[in-house]
């Protein structure tokens, strides 16, 4: 099993849930973030004051999926959460050595 | 008896108490599914636990122990067992507790734990109740009904009067204590008891809270003497159907739940045979039952309250206004049996109430509910006094959405707007709101009051543009409107504004008034949506979305609405991250209404453009408004109405060199002077001088200039000096001077030294001098925007200072927050962009100018 971590730009947030739906990936976690990568935020004016954006409002996605499914969810979430600018985000892959209903007490269920 | 063959009896004992109890849970289960899970069922399932504990404790009485009692505490002690509920029990040893004591214990709470209890124990010796601990408030409160269930009886009296004792002088806090424990609960539901999904124990109106109020009116029983409870049997009648519907709570699912969630909904109507041809009905028609009884009891509990914690005495009590005064217990009519025929006192009295921070009586919100059926919303708006009485009551400030509360229940809004009765207690599924449709309305309304004392930065941002919002009695009134159109299915914002406009028919407001509450209530969800599902990143998202928006007035409104709307979903929706995006999403659209509007010109095609064309009045040719319109950025149809629109095409008729055209009125406070002529260099700061030279100070306002030299000035001033006021001739005085000025027969520094020289010297530095200049927002022209400190004359001095350096101002945006000045020029130097050396000399000119102007006040 893999962890899949996504940071995308709030706005697609419906497309790669909806995206993830399509293939069947039973559940998420949805997380509000801040932070940066190569976009380094910018600088807004407001009423000729400047303040500076550093860290840029994103959206991280997690979801937990077999290890024969991964690359197919990897491009899935790219191809929801390109829009081909800088600030597209990032996906990180993660190890999950085994997930617990918590409810059921069941092991590795999906 | 051998070791096997006790372990023999106490199995088969225990087999013959798990039968017992899942005969009392199947008849508990039965009569719940038959919608009868109240208090008999309850009682007796309570009784059978009863028998049960008292049968573990016989026999696991030992041979060597101390005498002892066990008592039921809580609901188990007022018999009041819901199926999967705790059992609360106290068991107290009249000495020292030893192994013999604790195998009593065990061999009690063992089985009971086996049989899945929960089981709340408490284990005392005696000696313990010589001194009550009152750091324990919630066993404080569960000793209140203590109950013998087993033991030495001599014992459970001395230790109920051990548990009584002083209860006279610890009644005072323990009804401290209670009204507390109550208020952090309340605070746990955000204050109201309209929840979607409501926790039928805890949520305000439930079962705890009716608890809470026989217990207040049990200890401080003195203060309820002769007091005629003002609920009724109601109390009773609520705690039977929350019983009922928390019995099948318990059924449904298997565990002590009282969340009323929507995915239960359906089965609790059903199962308490709750009428209605479909399920959705069904549920409505529950929810609607559950509103009424959960306002029955926070009525009870609020009454209770004001009766054991008599509010603080108001400093001065007597009458207000001649029809109402204020007295302790707040806002009451100076002749109630008079006011029973007059409805205009009944708005008075809360008009008085919200401007003076007073609650309303109870009797004075009988007497209207008694009586308000007998009125329309034609009559509270039938003259124009009216309407702006109410108007003006509709500003938001502390206090406000409390008192439209109180005109809710007492039937007083939803007379004066019936659209909005179509949302009173109106339930809507869907996953994110927490609060019926009416509730959450008015907490839309409490959120914004609440912008006057922002709790955070973060929060104070919001605040400050409600400061700049010309009208936020608007504001409110298209709030309380905003989704009166979920009463049906289908797209709510559309169906509010066809409910909204009987209203504003009735309030007779005017035309721009009227597009604001028709625009923010239609687009109310378009900057959430901007915000969240679009990439704002993007400069045309940007770019269409202050299209959409127009002017800057509406930006500010919609902003303030779309975060009051979210915050007002349930708690925690509105997180800082959310805050953050609306806030970049309002300085892009800001910046783009003023900063970037200059090169986005009227198209032939453009919608309102056809709108204007389509409704010319008969004086106006289709050539001549064509003319008039060409050039002007499209900003201009946005800030405009038609009406304006037109005025201005005919102040535009026939301009020469010299001419100026010219119309000066009056609305409130604010004077509007709107300026025609051909473009000539100086004549911004030469009408912008005259005006300060008459003391005018102006708050608001644009300048516009076409290609073929038409001028559009509109200044928005108040009359400082009271000229205007005090001088009959004033106007004519005004125009004389601006023609002579703009001709160049008079010079307008000479008439702005005369002023300089007779003002008092004052200097108004808090707000710190900004200049900023850039050419990357239009094309066509260099923004220069100024964000300073106002004094009078400020804008002629600007003005003058660009022109004195050889540029043209052609777009001009003026407004004012607080004692800051916000100008917006659009500066072009024969004929273009100012390059580098241009924007520096400006600069420093500028700021010279500027710190001239302050040493000058």
């Amino acid at each position: 099993m893999k962890l899949i971590k996504s940071v995308v730009r709030p706005n697609k947030v419906d497309d790669v849930r909806d995206a993830l739906e399509k293939m069947n990936v039973p559940g998420m976690t949805v997380t509000e973030v801040r932070g940066h990568g190569r976009q380094k935020g910018h600088t807004a004016i407001y009423r000729g004051k400047e303040y500076n954006v550093s860290l840029l409002p994103k959206v991280e996605i997690e979801v937990v999926v077999q290890d024969s499914i991964v690359e197919e969810v990897i491009k899935t979430i790219m191809a929801a959460a390109r829009t081909g600018e800088i600030g597209d985000g990032r996906i990180f892959v993660l190890p999950a050595e085994h997930s617990f209903n918590i409810r059921t007490g069941e092991k590795d269920t999906p | 008896m051998t070791v096997g063959n006790q372990d023999a009896a106490r199995q088969e004992h225990r087999a013959q108490m798990a039968a017992l109890l899942a005969t009392a849970r199947d008849e508990y289960v039965a009569a719940a599914r038959a919608g009868r899970g109240g208090r008999p069922t309850q009682v007796r399932y309570a009784a059978a636990v009863d028998d049960l504990v008292r049968g573990l404790a016989e026999r696991a009485v030992q041979e060597s122990m101390h005498p002892f009692v066990v008592c039921a505490l809580g609901g188990y002690g007022r018999r009041t067992l819901c199926l999967n509920s705790d059992i609360d029990v106290l068991i107290v040893f009249d000495g020292p507790i030893g192994p013999g004591e604790e195998r009593f214990v065990n061999a009690l709470l063992q089985p009971l734990w086996d049989l899945k209890f929960t089981v709340g124990h408490h284990i005392r010796e005696l000696k313990e109740f010589d001194v009550i601990d009152d750091q324990n408030p919630e066993f404080l409160m569960a000793l209140c009904d203590l109950r013998l269930l087993t033991g030495d009886v001599r014992l459970f009296d001395e230790v109920f009067t051990r548990a009584h004792r002083g209860e006279e002088t610890r009644a005072g806090r323990l009804v401290d204590v209670l009204l507390t424990l109550v208020d952090e609960r309340y605070a746990e539901f955000n204050n109201t008891l309209y929840q979607l999904e409501p926790d039928l124990k805890k949520a305000p109106g439930g079962l705890r809270d009716i608890s809470a109020i026989r217990l207040i009116r049990s200890l401080a029983r003195d203060l309820f003497v002769g007091r005629s409870r003002p609920e009724g049997e109601r109390l009773d009648e609520a705690e039977e159907f929350l019983f009922r519907a928390r019995s099948v709570l318990h059924v449904l699912s298997g565990r002590d739940m009282n969340g009323l969630s929507h995915e239960l909904q359906e089965q609790v109507a059903e199962l308490l045979g709750v009428p209605g041809p479909d399920s959705r009905q069904r549920v409505e028609a529950l929810m609607g039952d559950y509103f009424r009884h959960a306002r029955a009891v926070a009525n009870a509990l609020a009454w209770t309250r004001k009766v054991a914690r008599p509010p603080a005495p108001i400093t001065e009590p007597g009458p207000v206004t001649q029809n109402v005064a204020v007295a302790a217990d707040g806002i009451r009519f100076v002749d109630p049996v008079k006011a029973v025929g007059q409805p205009a006192w009944w708005l008075e009295a809360f008009e008085v109430a919200i401007a003076n921070g007073y609650p309303v009586s109870d009797d004075v919100r009988a007497l209207i509910q008694e009586n308000v059926g007998r009125y329309t919303a034609d009559y509270f708006m039938a003259n124009e006094e009216g309407r702006l009485r109410l108007r003006a009551m509709l500003y938001p400030r502390p206090g406000l959405s409390a008192r439209l509360s109180d005109m809710l229940e007492c039937g007083l809004l939803g007379t004066i707007f019936p659209e909005f009765e179509k949302i009173h207690c109106r339930v809507i599924r869907d996953f994110y709101h927490k609060y019926t449709v009416d509730e959450h309305t008015l907490l839309t309304i409490r959120n914004l009051e609440s912008l006057w004392h922002p709790t955070s930065a973060s929060r104070a941002r919001f605040a400050s543009i409600l400061n700049e919002v010309r009208a936020p009695e608007l504001l409110t009134l298209a709030l309380l409107y905003h989704d009166v159109g979920k009463w049906r299915d289908d797209d709510h914002a559309i169906e509010s504004v066809r409910l909204a406009e009987p209203m504003l028919a009735r309030l007779q407001l005017g035309e721009d008034d009227r597009q604001i509450i028709d625009f923010l209530i239609r687009q109310h969800l378009a900057m959430s949506k901007a915000v969240f599902r679009k990439d704002f990143g993007d400069p045309e998202t940007v770019a269409e979305f202050a299209s959409l928006v127009g002017s800057e007035e509406h930006l500010k409104m919609l902003c303030l609405m779309t975060l009051v709307d979210i915050e007002a979903v349930a708690p925690g929706t509105l997180t800082p991250w959310k805050e953050d995006l609306l806030w970049r999403l309002y300085v892009d659209a800001y910046n783009h209404l003023t900063l970037g509007y200059a090169d986005e010109l009227i198209q032939k095609n453009q919608s309102d453009r056809v709108r204007v064309l389509a409704e010319c009045p008969d004086d106006i040719s289709e050539e001549e408004l064509s003319r008039f319109l060409d050039g002007l950025p499209r900003r201009y149809l946005s800030v405009f109405g038609l009406s304006a629109i037109y005025r201005h095409v005919r102040l535009a008729r026939g301009l020469k060199d010299d001419d100026l055209h010219l119309s000066l009125e009056k609305r409130d406070e604010i004077w509007e002077l709107t300026v025609a002529a051909l473009d000539k260099p100086f004549l911004f700061s030469n009408i912008s001088g005259v005006l300060a030279s008459f003391g005018m100070d102006i708050h608001r306002g644009q300048a516009m200039t076409t290609p073929d030299r038409l001028v559009l000035d509109v200044f928005e001033f108040t009359d400082e000096e009271g000229f205007l006021r005090q001088n009959s001739g004033a106007r004519d005085e005004i125009a004389r001077v601006l023609r002579q000025v703009v001709t160049g027969a008079t010079d307008v520094r000479t008439l702005l030294r005369g002023r300089e020289r007779s003002l008092v010297l004052r200097r108004r530095r808090e707000v710190d001098i900004s200049i900023h200049l850039d050419n990357a927002h239009s094309r066509r022209y260099t923004v220069l925007e100024i964000v300073t400190a106002d004094v009078p004359g400020l804008l002629y001095r600007i003005s003058r200072g660009v022109s004195d350096e050889g540029c043209d101002v052609d777009l001009v945006l003026i407004s004012t927050e607080g004692r800051k000045a916000i100008d917006v020029l659009h500066v072009t130097k024969q004929g273009r962009q100012l390059d580098e050396h241009d924007q520096v000399a400006l600069k420093q000119a500028l700021v010279r100018t500027l710190e001239a102007t302050y040493e000058a006040h």
